[in-house]
């Protein structure tokens, strides 16, 4: 979650929001979340777990319709954008 | 107060004492409590009150630096509409009184604690430690981007 505040300390565009999952069981069901972190990005696509810096931006960018076009992206086992 | 011990009110006051070089100001979002008790959904809030106190020992941590703003939303849910917070309680964190982008929705205990305290003390820097190329690339957005992270506390 550190991650996603600086990208908003950083970006006037973007508002990083941290949800504890307990205390919102609705919320986290409405956003399939079974494990954490769980981040998503203008409650659409998602991912679960730490990424490192570069892939996590890539990720907030093609969460916002943004295409990303270079390097192998957000991808791996744990990544589920666009679901 | 039950949520943050004494020795660790200490360890704040010291660690903002050193790290706060600018100001923040807080926005609690919030409802009449209801203690412990888990009500239909809308009604009561079980963490509010203990979020009230939390917010109130960060501000009394550094009160020259931190300012704390309560919004009741049951009196004033045209400010919990314009600044788009939905729930209770959340936590903002902002500067020169713009609607806080960094929040914290329920309370921030366990392993959310320390990323309150870090993103404090960032806003507080104008720290976002993000590298150039990040900085580029985020420079692609153009239109207000939510990023939720949902979290437990342990």
């Amino acid at each position: 979650m550190s991650l996603a505040n600086r990208i908003a300390l950083a970006s006037p565009q973007v508002r990083a929001v941290c949800v504890e999952a307990n205390e919102f069981p609705r919320l986290s069901a409405e956003f399939g979340v079974r494990g954490v972190p769980h981040t998503v990005v203008n409650r659409g696509g998602a991912f679960v777990g730490a990424l490192p810096e570069r892939d996590f931006v890539a990720a907030v960018l093609e969460g916002a319709g943004i295409p990303v076009d270079e390097g192998p992206g957000p991808g791996g086992p744990s990544t589920e954008l666009g679901g | 107060m039950t949520v943050i011990p004494e020795h660790v009110r200490a360890q704040l006051k010291a660690r903002f004492e050193l790290r706060l070089t600018g100001p923040v100001d807080l926005t609690l979002y919030t409802r009449p409590g209801s203690s412990r008790l888990i009500l239909p959904a809308g009604l009561g809030c079980a963490t509010c009150e203990d979020a009230r106190q939390m917010a109130e020992l960060l501000r009394d941590a550094a009160p020259e630096k931190v300012t704390l703003d309560v919004v009741d939303t049951s009196r004033d849910q045209g400010r919990a509409d314009a600044d788009q917070v939905n729930d209770v309680p959340t936590m903002a964190l902002g500067v020169d009184g713009e609607s806080g982008r960094i929040r914290f929705q329920g309370l921030p205990t366990g392993t959310e604690f320390p990323a309150l305290i870090d993103a404090i003390e960032r806003v507080s820097r104008a720290e976002h430690s993000l590298n150039a190329v990040s900085l580029a690339e985020l420079a692609k957005l153009k239109e207000p981007t939510e990023v939720m992270v949902f979290a437990t506390p342990t």
